[in-house]
């Protein structure tokens, strides 16, 4: 077994120069996460990639037959839903992250517990949490624009932005995750969540069919639904047109990233530290 | 409070009043002690007595209620940062990354600490080296056995060259082989002047590391000194411990008696009358032997069960 020889102690305690910065810190995190994915990328990655395919085949393909040529909103409906999807996988992939993601980590492998033992901030670990679902959000709405175009959805040149539109709305939905999980307690409390707020969202934020036109108290409450405005900006990109309102659109998603993100970080802090 | 005497290098933790409650429990209850440069002390004590909460206090992962601490002369929480790079912790249990191979989970943790890729290599190839680790640097976790696991995560500890070290409870459920290869590293360890904190319910092995120890129950600490010197001062020399006995026998005015359940015990700073009672007690269950921290520790945090 071990040697122990005084030399080997000796070079064990010498000082090291540590990098204890807020970059270096995050991607630590980051790295972490993204390390403990990819060793398990085919089991993880094979739904997230699937599902937004088959939902493309038989939404797209099946009831866009029976919509009109024209499409929606200048669109031809298979761009039009693709447009929505690209943004939809996206929130799904932050929120499911940062919800049993986040929570395995905390309570299952103790993940945090260990980091507490070093340097990093409480908020860097979050933080590194969030900006790994947000990478994986890029990654999973480019793959389902990618998808889609195969399938006979038709991006513009402003498609090469749908990563950073993904990225966005992942890190405002994981946001979202972390905040939630603050408050469970147990790992069947999130179908709750998942049911009575994420998956309408999925349905009523305009990813299949327009939601404003019907009326004005339905118009106000779809621009203030957090999915509506990163769609909005999808289908600015599908479009290749932009307004004052894809301006609004950005705003909102500004405003709600900066407010989820600023009580996120609270809550978890609040649960990690007690 | 227990009266600290007075040495040369400022202490690395002083705590004061340090409290700590959760609800209505106090988990740590108004302590007081100092942990001086290159000590080795170990905390005592029975499950539930306030040792890995005071542990948590020290590396910033809970704030306090009450009282003053500080550690390296900083304040946890608020320098949580500065203090942390100079620390390094083995937890009580396993929170090592399950899917990541023993090289992998020290390189990620490493990276957690500060390290650049290229020292992290370099500084885990060291410590695995040194724990007799190398040949299982690719084997996960799970092909590892209980004692490579607790070496991996003292290896992960010593990633970032800390200054203090602190370990709680690192060698329960381990056998005795690997508890004392794990001793002698710890030791080791302390000869090259690093300041080691552990927590315990092993007297033994609190006896084989800490230069002082601080007997806790019921989140006070109850007696601290160095082990031999409390054994002295608060027991007899001898113990002669029986049990089965249906009925104590008499003992001389310079035998002490304690019954508690089936046990009987007797202490006296003389061997010879205890040899005497050992041979006329009718039972093979008897034991006559020196006094240990363990009778220290019975006495101060009492025989029952602390549930």
């Amino acid at each position: 077994m071990s040697t122990n020889s005084s030399l080997d102690a000796a070079a064990l305690v010498r000082p090291l120069r540590l990098r204890t910065n807020l970059l270096w810190s995050l991607y630590g995190v980051w790295y972490r996460h993204v390390r403990v994915y990819c060793k398990t990328l085919l089991a993880n990655a094979t739904p997230p990639v699937l599902e937004p395919l088959f939902f493309f085949v038989a939404i797209a393909y099946g009831l866009g037959g029976f919509v009109p040529t024209s499409g929606f909103d200048g669109l031809p409906y298979r761009s039009y839903v693709a447009a929505g999807m690209v943004v939809s996988s996206a929130m799904f992939t932050g929120v499911f992250e940062t919800m049993y993601g986040t929570f395995v980590r905390l309570v299952y492998q103790k993940t945090y517990a260990a980091m507490l033992g070093t340097h990093l901030r409480i908020h860097e670990m979050f933080v590194g949490e969030l900006l790994f679902a947000a990478s994986k959000g890029a990654v999973f709405a480019t793959v389902v624009l990618l998808v889609t175009m195969l399938l006979g959805a038709q991006p513009t040149a402003w498609c090469v932005l749908v990563p950073l539109v993904g990225f966005a709305t992942a890190y405002l939905f994981a946001c979202l995750g972390l905040i939630i999980t603050s408050y469970v307690k147990m790992i069947n409390n999130f179908s709750f969540f998942a049911t009575g707020v994420i998956t309408p969202l999925f349905y009523f934020s305009g990813t299949f069919f327009p939601i404003r036109g019907r009326s004005a108290l339905l118009d106000v409450i779809s621009v203030l639904v957090p999915l509506t405005a990163p769609i909005e900006l999808s289908r600015a990109l599908f479009k290749a047109q932009f307004t004052w309102e894809t301006l609004m659109h950005l705003g909102i998603l500004f405003a709600y990233g900066i407010v989820l993100h600023i009580f996120a970080l609270r809550r978890m802090t609040a649960r990690v530290l007690r | 409070m227990h009266n600290a005497p007075v040495y040369a290098a400022p202490a690395l933790v002083v705590a004061r009043g340090l409290t700590r409650k959760f609800g209505d429990l106090t988990a740590v209850d108004a302590v007081d002690f100092d942990i001086r440069p290159n000590e080795c002390v170990g905390f005592l004590g029975p499950n539930g007595a306030g040792k890995t909460t005071l542990m948590r206090l020290i590396y910033s992962a809970i704030h306090k209620t009450a009282g003053e601490l500080s550690v390296f002369g900083l304040t946890p929480m608020q320098q949580r940062k500065r203090i942390n790079a100079r620390i390094g912790v083995v937890f009580q249990e396993n929170n090592l990354d399950e899917e990541l191979s023993a090289a992998e989970s020290l390189e990620v943790h490493a990276l957690y600490c500060g390290l650049d890729h290229r020292t992290a290599r370099g500084r885990i190839a060291e410590l695995l080296d040194w724990l007799a680790l190398t040949p299982k640097a690719r084997s996960s976790f799970r092909e590892l056995s209980g004692g490579m696991v607790r070496r991996l995560m003292i290896a992960r500890a010593l990633l970032n060259s800390p200054e203090l070290l602190i370990l709680d409870e690192p060698t329960t459920g381990l056998d005795p082989q690997v508890r004392h290869t794990i001793w002698a590293s710890l030791r080791e360890l302390k000869r090259q002047g690093m300041t080691i904190l552990l927590t315990t319910h092993y007297m033994e092995e609190a006896q084989q590391l800490s230069d002082r120890v601080m007997i806790m129950d019921r989140g006070r600490i109850v007696v601290s000194g160095p082990p031999n010197q409390l054994i002295e001062q608060h027991l007899e020399r001898y113990v002669l411990q029986a049990s089965g006995l249906a009925e104590a026998p008499a003992v001389a005015g310079d035998i002490r008696h304690e019954r508690a359940g089936d046990a009987d015990y007797f202490y006296s700073n003389a061997e010879q009358p205890l040899q005497a009672l050992y041979e006329t007690l009718p039972t093979p269950y008897a034991l006559l032997r020196h006094a240990n921290l363990e009778d220290v520790f019975l006495k101060f945090t009492g025989r029952g069960l602390h549930e």
